[in-house]
């Protein structure tokens, strides 16, 4: 289990954490979200240790990072798939890791087959795709078969099959027990492996607790409706409070619940075709919920009307 | 702390940079040793002027392993595996203890192999040509000194190499300094206070060790020892300081 307490750290007049506190549970795969410059790298570099925080604690099983004895077999971490000497060999990447600990040289053997590099165990990282790289960095997450992983964007640069295999070792880790906290913008990944979210916004917690939850709270819900007599029903349901959204085929209700629409329907006798609550994605709910932290805002892509030639 | 050792010395032995780094400043001494030896000597005893001719390369290979010190950190920051090092070490201080042994290890032991080369070569040589060698005078105490010019330089090195975290940075510091800065700082000292203050230039001192003989103006080899070691201590105590509080 780790437990960020009251985590504070600063950067010249720039809080870049801001009093954090959160639990990441065994047995789960916790998300960790927040718009670029939100404060995630540096709140996982200060709870390893790499930065020192101003005040607040970090704790993995009740012990800060470097009380640990032998980390790696507590904690395993993918900061930056670019953490590796370009001229060293894969396998040499991990060796050197290895002996810190006084791991075999089969445990390299047995990550890389793992990770699917075996055969480019000899190879250059200089030579490796960023996808490559990746799988390299979770090697070296997975080298101590730690309790606790900790990944900063690990699906980055990975092809479509890579992605669905780290979100099986996430998951497969979970299963097994222990506590991942996965830090990504790939909101549709997160959201089919994450059971937990935590989302931060300049440095401060958003939100914590079960995806369901933070859906619950952030996205957007509505109901679909398809019915030969559309019109009718829309009627009623206004008449009840909800707000209609024409749809080439029907139209989205708001503001009321399926069970609603289909009573209002069922004493009406109108016929429906389609009554199907829908919920927002994940992006969506983020998006609304992180807001107002936004620091790093782009302009909009909509092309200009006013000629521009 | 074994394993900590065991792993910086394998990351310094395992890129390329390095090894071709240790092979200059183990092979090149020894080229241009053994191509003086054969056709700048003559024939007959030979003692302090095959060692002072060993001795002549002292500069080069201290500053080349200077260098390699310096790669010891750098590199380690411009790959980012200082992250990943840190992780697997959080005591900082080990990590430390570990990048200087591995610093002094690489660099005793190249000079041990460069001067087991000069001397064999000198050996052969003087065999052939039915001549004997043997130490005389001060040649124990500049070889002992050569070793100590070199490790020292190469602990320069390292910390340069802490305190910038720039190869470039400090790649250029350990080679201007000796060469080119310290002269100019000390030339001008002197010419301000009308005094002979170029005898205090610390990285000189150290290359006054390798001397066989001790000139009027200089320093004693006890006080040239002092002035060359202190020196590197300062910028020791400040790159350990500064490696121990940085964030990564």
């Amino acid at each position: 289990m780790i437990v960020v307490d009251r985590l504070t750290k600063t950067y010249g007049s720039k809080k870049a954490v801001d009093d954090l506190s959160f639990t990441v549970t065994p047995g789960r795969v916790t998300g960790f979200l927040g718009p670029n410059g939100s404060g995630k790298s540096t709140t996982m570099r200060c709870m390893l240790g790499l930065d020192a925080a101003d005040t607040g604690s970090v704790t993995f099983d009740g012990k800060r990072y470097s009380e640990l004895n032998q980390p790696l077999t507590h904690v395993g971490s993918l900061l930056d798939a670019g953490d590796a000497h370009k001229g060293r060999s894969a396998r040499n990447h991990l060796r050197w890791i290895a002996m810190t600990h006084g791991f075999p040289e089969s445990r390299v053997d047995e990550v890389l087959h793992q990770v699917g590099m075996s055969e480019v165990a000899r190879t250059k990282v200089g030579k490796f795709s960023l996808g490559m790289r990746q799988r390299l960095g979770l090697a070296v997450a997975l080298l101590g078969n730690p309790q606790t992983v900790i990944l900063d964007e690990p699906a980055n640069g990975l092809d479509p099959e890579g992605i669905r295999w780290t979100r099986e070792v996430m998951r497969s880790l979970a299963d097994a027990g222990r506590s991942v906290l996965v830090s990504s913008h790939q909101l549709v990944e997160l959201s089919m492996v994450a059971d937990d979210l935590i989302v931060i916004g300049q440095g401060k917690l958003i939100s914590a607790g079960p995806i369901s939850q933070f859906m619950t709270q952030h996205a957007k819900t509505w109901v679909r409706v398809v019915s030969p007599q559309f019109d009718a029903l829309a009627a009623l349901v206004i008449a009840q409070g909800g707000t209609v959204e024409r749809t080439s085929e029907g139209g989205d209700f708001h503001s009321v619940t399926a069970i609603q629409i289909g009573e209002i329907a069922s004493v009406n006798n109108i016929v429906l075709h389609e009554l199907s609550p829908q919920t927002g994605s994940l992006e969506e709910a983020f998006l609304d919920a992180t807001d107002a932290s936004v620091e790093f805002r782009g302009e909009s892509t909509s092309p200009t009307t006013d000629g521009g030639q | 702390m074994l394993g900590t050792f065991r792993s910086e010395l394998f990351k310094m032995t395992t890129t390329r940079a390095i090894k071709v780094l240790l092979g200059f400043a183990v092979f090149l001494p020894v080229v241009i040793f053994t191509l003086t030896l054969i056709y700048g000597f003559q024939d007959g005893v030979m003692g302090s002027p095959a060692v002072v001719n060993i001795a002549s390369t002292a500069p080069l290979v201290a500053l080349l392993l200077g260098v390699v010190g310096v790669m010891c950190a750098t590199q380690e920051y411009s790959q980012g595996t200082i992250r990943i090092t840190l992780v697997a070490t959080p005591n900082r201080q080990r990590v430390y203890v570990a990048k200087l042994l591995t610093t002094l290890y690489l660099s005793i032991v190249s000079t041990a192999i460069l001067l087991a080369l000069c001397l064999s070569a000198t050996q052969i040589v003087m065999t052939i040509r039915d001549g004997q060698f043997e130490l005389i005078g001060n040649d124990a105490r500049v070889l002992v000194s050569f070793f100590l010019m070199t490790t020292v330089v190469s602990i320069f090195g390292l910390s340069l190499g802490l305190i910038f975290k720039s190869g470039p940075g400090a790649i250029s510091a350990v080679l201007l300094w000796p060469t080119i800065a310290e002269g100019m700082v000390f030339g001008l000292l002197s010419v301000a206070t009308q005094k002979n203050v170029f005898r205090w230039a610390p990285i000189q001192n150290g290359f006054q060790l390798v001397s066989e003989f001790t000139m009027e103006d200089n320093n004693s080899w006890n006080v040239s020892l002092l002035l060359f070691v202190a020196f590197v201590a300062i910028f020791a105590a400040v790159g350990a300081s500064l490696f121990m509080k940085r964030d990564a």
